[in-house]
């Protein structure tokens, strides 16, 4: 019943058909005028009233048939150049639609009148592949999640039951509190970094912009973790621009820097260096955080800004694999670029550059 | 011995902060609303407030309110799971003392409540001393071992907030924000000038000592 309604529908429509009478007659009735009085004014030729009664009929009948010819021929066009590829396509779209995220239409390659249809499926092709991209993530992620959330939880649990053994020399169970100290330490950050970054993800966010100083900002933010280098006996180096103005979410951008610090700081052995440096690069403002910890192999730095992706798989170095990932989520919100260097064994350097404001005290911009 | 109140509607974190004051020093008492609260200080008087801001009934912040409309100077604590910047700001606005984030390091809400107090006591005193060193705010007088050393009102100004926050560093620019008029236009380089000319004048001292930290800022340490 479809098909046949759709044969009808797109060999003869008495849609098409009246818009292609009124068009031939209208093209015909013109070049007729055209011919005939140019032939009258050159030739002198009489027209008797039977011969054009006659005429008449016979060039109605004409425009007719090639209107009924046109229609046909469009109505057959359009069954193979635009129905086909539009079914196909609202197939594929379908599919997708019902989560099957492997759905990809083939394109045609026909004529150049598919071209347009061509595009469309090349452009559709590549959303099915970003989306099912963001399918993979999700399923990593959630997987990811309950591992990371359930190590610490097991190991704290599990030092809990040992603690309550009533034969536990002073030394051990000083050993198993900290060991719960420092799992649920873990597990704290840890979900702080997931409940941040989900704000980021899914709230609307319009970046509060403020023009402030940017270097101030970065002096403040080291600032925080002056016990910890003290700590760690790291050597501090800062190279730090003065007045350089910056307009954007000072919040968002603390995110940033804290967390390359606190990276740069966890990463780096106790007697490295940890550097700070502001530079204004044109118009932009480039921060470096650099350390002399252990490096990232290019393999891994291609993976750096993911979540939940550890260079060191082994989990010895405390952290979560968020971190970078808030980074990078930052960065584009703000509309920043963020980028490594490293060398396995030698250090990291990460550089973010943001658009930097006009500075209001000097007016010596180049 | 000071007395610490403890608002927290968790039974089992407000039992273990209290346990944790008490067993350093303090003395710790924990209630599990803002109207239990509210009766222990009708009670008791405190020298101090640790509270939670998402409680049932009265947050924390009217609360809070509802203290700093009855008492200006008792320090408060927020210990609070909120994160986000305008919860803190509302706090400060409100007038709380310090914020502390959950889940809390113990060891460093002793080290902060600490702090505070000294803060408090100066703040209460007018003055503030450090063994042989004492520094009148009235009178914007610093007096070592018996003799006055003399000070401008700027010299005085700074080196009263680095001794009120000993180990804190401060950067060239909050130092210049604070005690430079807005309209001058002085480079954050000036503040080096002042630092120098202390640690020229309190360079007998044995009681603290002025600290460049790496080209970020200075802080006091007390020797």
């Amino acid at each position: 019943m479809k098909a046949d309604s759709g044969f009808r529908r797109f060999l003869f429509s008495l849609r098409s058909y009246t818009a292609f009478f009124l068009l031939m007659s209208f093209v015909i009735t013109c070049c007729m005028l055209l011919f005939l009085n140019m032939l009258a004014g050159s030739m002198e030729i009489t027209y008797t009233e039977r011969g054009v009664r006659l005429a008449a009929v016979v060039t109605f009948v004409n425009v007719i048939f090639l209107s009924l010819l046109c229609t046909v021929i469009d109505g057959v066009r359009r069954k193979f150049m635009v129905e086909r590829p539009v079914r196909r396509i609202v197939e594929g779209a379908s599919r997708l639609m019902q989560g099957d995220f492997s759905a990809r239409i083939e394109p045609f390659h026909g004529i150049d009148d598919r071209a347009g249809f061509d595009t469309i499926i090349d452009y559709f092709n590549r959303m099915a592949e970003e989306l099912s991209g963001v399918e993979t993530l999700r399923t990593d992620f959630i997987a990811n999640v309950s591992h990371e959330l359930k190590t610490p939880l097991a190991v704290i649990q599990n030092y809990g039951t040992m603690l309550q053994s009533p034969v536990l020399t002073e030394t051990q169970r000083m050993e198993y509190a900290k060991a719960i100290t420092e799992q649920s330490r873990r597990l704290a950050d840890l979900i702080t970094n997931i409940l941040k970054l989900n704000r980021l993800e899914n709230q609307q966010l319009y970046p509060a912009a403020k023009r402030y100083n940017l270097g101030e900002q970065l002096a403040e933010c080291l600032l925080n973790f002056e016990s910890t280098w003290e700590k760690k006996n790291i050597d501090i180096e800062t190279n730090i621009e003065e007045d350089v103005f910056v307009e954007s979410d000072n919040e968002l951008l603390s995110l940033v820097w804290n967390n390359l610090f606190s990276n740069a700081f966890k990463f780096t052995e106790p007697g490295g260096t940890v550097s700070a440096e502001l530079k204004t690069e044109g118009d932009y403002a480039a921060v470096r955080v650099t350390d002399t910890g252990c490096g990232i192999s290019p393999e891994t730095g291609r993976h750096i800004f993911e979540k939940f992706y550890q260079g060191d798989t082994s989990h010895v170095t405390q952290g979560n694999g968020l971190g970078l990932a808030l980074v990078k989520r930052v960065a584009d919100i703000v509309g920043g670029d963020i980028s490594v260097e490293s060398e396995v064994g030698k250090g990291s350097a990460f550089t973010v550059k943001i658009r930097r404001a006009a500075n209001g005290d000097t007016q010596e911009d180049s | 011995m000071f007395q610490i109140l403890v608002v927290e509607d968790d039974k089992d974190l407000n039992r273990s902060v209290c346990s944790f004051l008490n067993r350093n020093g303090y003395e710790a008492a924990g209630c599990l609303d803002a109207n239990e609260a509210y009766d222990a200080m009708y009670e008791n008087s405190f020298d101090l407030i640790v509270s939670d801001i998402m409680m049932p009934g009265i947050d924390g912040y009217e609360f809070a309110k509802t203290v700093r409309s009855l008492n200006e100077n008792i320090p408060i604590l927020f210990m609070t799971a909120r994160d986000d910047f305008a919860s803190k700001q509302r706090g400060y606005r409100i007038g709380i003392d310090d914020y502390m984030v959950k889940p809390i390091d113990l060891d460093e809400l002793f080290l902060r409540i600490g702090a505070l107090l000294r803060r408090a006591k100066i703040a209460a005193s007018h003055k503030l001393e450090i063994g042989r060193l004492r520094l009148d705010i009235d009178e914007r007088t610093a007096v070592y071992d018996g003799g006055e050393i003399s000070l401008t009102t700027r010299e005085f100004n700074i080196l009263y907030k680095l001794l009120s926050y000993p180990g804190k560093t401060f950067t060239r620019t909050q130092l210049m924000d604070e005690f430079w008029d807005a309209e001058t236009n002085t480079a954050p380089r000036a503040v080096d000038v002042y630092m120098t000319k202390l640690r020229g004048k309190f360079e007998n001292c044995g009681e603290f000592e002025i600290r460049t930290v790496h080209g970020l800022g200075y802080k006091a340490v007390i020797l």
